[in-house]
């Protein structure tokens, strides 16, 4: 999976993009938390076959969320949760649920290990990787969706496998099975290429900056 | 190269995060120009060898900017650029600059053979590739900068990703599709990438999500 520390810095510049007036050092935490949350199910994989990148990474937790809080705050009469956290409790709970799922889901879903977007209901991990370019010899090329490709899934992207017979190595669970491996040897990934530490980079200085902003203007 | 497609998504994430107040259609677009004209190198790939990621791809031309643009509006007595442009310019000035560091010099460094990062200082091109680790058994591991020690002599040598100068490189771009020191008689095939694979589409989607998400939202209240 794509590196915990990416998810947060994905996770820190959206949250610096979308908090607008909310934005503070409280916020910023709630955001990069929500960021990295998805990643926690590599924990529950020491108990639970497979649950890497499949419990928290599929769809329906966020999409329940969002749910929740649309008619929370949209349509119903009592808006409680508004009328409780206000303005800035919405927001930042809107940005975190973004966050949840742009960060934490989709960095693992875009060519890194693959998410498990349908787990439970369906159970596929899908990875959407390969190329989108113009050639003045072949026209238009295209691989990231592929129609009726092979293997265990039913959207239309490549899956690599399911949780039976895909198992994604973490940290925490090394093999990536149930079962505490304590002698393993075990790798935690920081950042696992160039642009990767682009990333990292730009969400330090952009916090940087916004923070010293504060600072000058308070 | 990540195609300007890949630099602009990441630099719409870079400018919502940024801009505040000043954020909209006419700071965004000022921000998609400066991040396409440093492409135009491609041009001047046929005049000059190893143009393209050279003359629009290197750190020294935006520090320069960006002292110029210090020196001016905080230094002078009386500033040439506040003059003429507003706090809000000079503001979108500073983003821009910061997009085009991160967005579009730091993405290049790290794709073929990287970017010529010091030029005109010093004529090399450098590619950023590597990863960051904490293992059981090595500890702490990064690979992006090779540093070596000679058991014998005892000097170091370190190697940051050195790919060669202006002379022995050449990107491939749509302009010269390919390197023309080799000489072949297949059909040229110009290609105009759009995302060459699955990070650089999310940056793209990752663009386009912060720009749907900043229309969406609903006002902020004046007091809170």
């Amino acid at each position: 999976m794509v590196p915990t520390l990416v998810a947060a810095a994905v996770g820190a510049l959206l949250a610096a993009a979308l908090l607008g007036a909310a934005f503070d050092r409280r916020a910023v935490a709630v955001v990069v938390a929500a960021a990295v949350a998805p990643d926690l199910d590599a924990v529950a994989s020491l108990v639970v076959p497979g649950a890497t990148n499949a419990l928290f990474h599929a769809i329906w937790l966020p999409l329940f969320a969002a749910a929740a809080l649309y008619w929370d705050t949209g349509v119903s009469e009592s808006a409680r949760f508004r009328a409780r956290f206000g303005w800035r409790g919405v927001r930042i709970a809107w940005v975190a649920l973004a966050a949840f799922l742009v960060a934490g889901i989709g960095l693992d879903l875009f060519g890194s290990a693959g998410a498990n977007l349908l787990y439970p209901i369906h159970d596929a991990y899908y990875r959407i990787d390969g190329q989108l370019l113009f050639s003045t010899q072949e026209g238009i090329v295209q691989t990231f969706v592929a129609l009726g490709a092979e293997g265990p899934g039913i959207l239309p992207i490549a899956s690599p496998g399911t949780t039976g017979s895909y198992a994604i190595p973490t940290w925490v669970n090394p093999d990536g099975r149930p079962g505490l491996s304590l002698g393993a040897d075990r790798e935690l990934s920081l950042v696992r290429s160039g642009w990767q530490l682009v990333v990292v980079a730009a969400a330090v200085a952009t916090l940087a900056v916004r923070f010293g902003q504060r600072e000058v203007t308070e | 190269m990540p195609s300007t497609v890949v630099h602009a998504g990441f630099a719409l994430l870079l400018a919502a995060a940024l801009l505040g107040d000043y954020y909209g259609r006419r700071a965004l677009v000022a921000l998609l120009v400066v991040l396409v004209l440093p492409e135009a190198d491609s041009f001047l790939g046929p005049v000059m060898s190893g143009a393209h990621r050279t003359v629009g791809h290197n750190v020294v031309f935006p520090a320069v900017g960006a002292l110029l643009l210090y020196y001016d509006t905080r230094v002078r007595d009386r500033s040439l650029v506040r003059d003429r442009l507003s706090d809000r310019w000079v503001a979108i000035a500073w983003v821009a600059v910061f997009a085009h560091v991160f967005a579009h010099v730091a993405l290049d460094w790290t794709h073929l053979d990287g970017v010529n990062l010091f030029w005109p200082l010093q004529d090399q091109f450098l590619a950023l590739d590597g990863e960051i680790l904490l293992s059981t058994a090595d500890g702490f591991v990064q690979t992006f900068v090779d540093v070596q020690i000679d058991p014998e002599t005892g000097a170091r040598s370190v190697d940051a990703g050195v790919t060669g100068s202006t002379e022995t490189v050449h990107v491939n771009n749509p302009v010269e599709p390919r390197d023309p020191a080799i000489v072949t008689d297949e059909p040229v095939d110009r290609r105009f990438p759009i995302a060459s694979s699955g990070w650089r589409l999310y940056l793209i989607g990752l663009g386009l999500f912060a720009l749907v998400a900043r229309r969406l939202q609903g006002p902020e209240p004046d007091a809170e």
